[in-house]
């Protein structure tokens, strides 16, 4: 894909989607995450204290966790660029804020927008192909939130039914589905040219490079940084094919 | 009664009916709220999007995601608990950031995993760590909007083409690290299909045959996990 040519002007849906409209409506779903930490941490703390936890224990936790979020909330931050260049701040923010990781939310919106045709990088993608994102993404986002928000009092039992001795089976049929997601993503790229299959292949290779160094020095920091480095070189190896070799097919 | 039967008693009649209630009823607003800025697109911007490409786009996910809106939920309850998972769920990055904060903090607290004590520590140390989170995203992103608008157009473009690639392979490397062969298979089968679509072999399908490419790559992908689970030829996760 010629991403350089015919791109004088931005693409129009961007004005849409880093619109102060799109801030307000991304805020108050933020707002109820925050809410329900809120009601869940006084809640704990309080029964906490009742079931002889001390004020030291108590606190402990309360700073490790914060302490222990920041590196990887940091290295998510890599990760939202992405999503910034591709469906604006608002949604980006939005959706990572809430049930947010970046293997769905990536994927869901090029799953949106392809139902018109577009891929992301292409020109002229259009405010409905933007909006057709966003309403995938929402769609798709809220399965966990109702399979959670009614099935987990009850998920002892279903996880006794479902599992029930096969353990080593749930992994595998999790990894399948997953492989066979990004597999059908990545072939997307493959067939999109030449820079798209470079970036794609380095960045799968920086990533088990790094996640091989991280496991042999035991360094956690270098697996929380893996993605947004395989992001990095495979951004620039992108380019370079590109300057180099033109679209490729 | 002992101390550790009140506290057995203080946390299941308590404290879990409290996080179920409140689990439930913020976990529907959320959902709720969550559609405020694709009501936002249609009622203010006036953008209505053709019925087919949202039903297109849905099932399309549901059949990429929807065996791991199950899964996930049920894989993580043992280590997140109760608490944990309304948490988790509600907020994401669970693997990368909830499940590190919840083990460090019981560590610190030196209380045990899968106790009520336990679980108690993790719902205060995913709290914090939930606060932490959306601090630094709020942050980064008015700090990074900017950052993005203010690159030459080529940049931008980079960005926008570029970028995705690469996490989508990453992201394959990260999972086909720990199955290699069936990663191989997924890949064979993903690309032929992608090829078929490419090539109008699947046009006969009704609509955009997306949703085809995608069934057979994920189903076709999991049916030979399973044929391999069963014929030992790949190692079962630790």
């Amino acid at each position: 894909m010629e991403w350089y040519s015919n791109t004088a002007v931005a693409p129009a849906y961007m004005d849409v989607a880093n619109s102060n409209w799109l801030w307000i409506s991304a805020t108050p779903v933020v707002l109820m995450v925050l809410l329900q930490a809120g009601l869940f941490l006084r809640r704990a703390w309080k029964n906490g204290q009742e079931m002889g936890l001390s004020d030291d224990q108590l606190r402990s936790g309360l700073k490790t966790g914060v302490i222990s979020a920041i590196g990887p909330a940091i290295a998510v931050l890599a990760a939202m660029l992405a999503l910034i260049a591709t469906i604006g701040g608002p949604v980006a923010w939005m959706r990572l804020s809430v049930i947010g990781s970046v293997a769905f939310e990536l994927p869901a919106a090029e799953i949106g927008i392809s139902q018109l045709g577009y891929g992301f990088g292409d020109d002229g993608i259009t405010e409905t192909a933007f909006a057709t994102s966003v309403w995938t993404m929402t769609l798709g986002g809220i399965g966990w939130l109702l399979v959670v928000a009614v099935g987990t009092p009850h998920m002892e039992k279903a996880r006794e039914r479902i599992v029930g001795g096969r353990d080593t089976l749930l992994p595998i049929v999790t990894s399948g589905a997953m492989l066979g997601a990004f597999a059908y993503f990545v072939s997307g790229e493959i067939t999109s040219g030449a820079p798209e299959t470079g970036s794609a292949a380095v960045g799968g290779l920086v990533m088990l490079a790094l996640l091989k160094l991280a496991d042999e020095r035991d360094v956690q920091w270098i697996r929380e940084w893996a993605l947004g480095s395989a992001m990095a070189v495979g951004l620039v190896v992108g380019m370079v094919v590109h300057a180099a070799a033109g679209g490729g097919w | 009664m002992s101390p550790s039967d009140s506290s057995e008693s203080v946390y299941e009649s308590n404290f879990i009916p409290y996080i179920n209630r409140w689990g439930r009823i913020t976990s529907l607003l959320a959902v709720a709220f969550s559609f405020g800025p694709a009501l936002t697109l249609l009622a203010i911007f006036d953008i209505v999007p053709p019925a087919g490409a949202i039903v297109g786009g849905f099932l399309s996910v549901a059949v990429t995601f929807g065996l791991i809106w199950f899964i996930e939920p049920i894989s993580y309850y043992p280590v997140l608990g109760i608490p944990g998972t309304y948490m988790a769920f509600l907020s994401g990055n669970i693997s990368n950031l909830r499940l590190p904060c919840a083990a460090a903090a019981q560590e610190s607290a030196d209380v045990d995993a899968g106790t009520p004590q336990g679980s108690i520590i993790s719902t205060i140390a995913i709290a914090g760590s939930i606060f932490v989170n959306i601090t630094i995203l709020t942050v980064g992103v008015f700090a990074l909007v900017p950052v993005f608008e203010a690159l030459p157009e080529f940049g931008r473009n980079a960005l926008e083409s570029y970028l995705v690639p690469a996490i989508f392979g990453a992201i394959f490397a990260q999972f086909g690290r720990d199955y290699p062969k069936v990663a191989a298979v997924g890949l064979c089968i993903a690309l032929a299909m992608t090829l078929l679509m490419e090539f109008g072999l699947l046009a006969f399908l009704p609509g955009v045959p997306l949703y085809a490419v995608i069934f057979v790559s994920v189903f076709g992908t999991i049916y030979a996990a399973k044929v391999m689970w069963e014929n030992d030829m790949i190692e079962p996760d630790s």
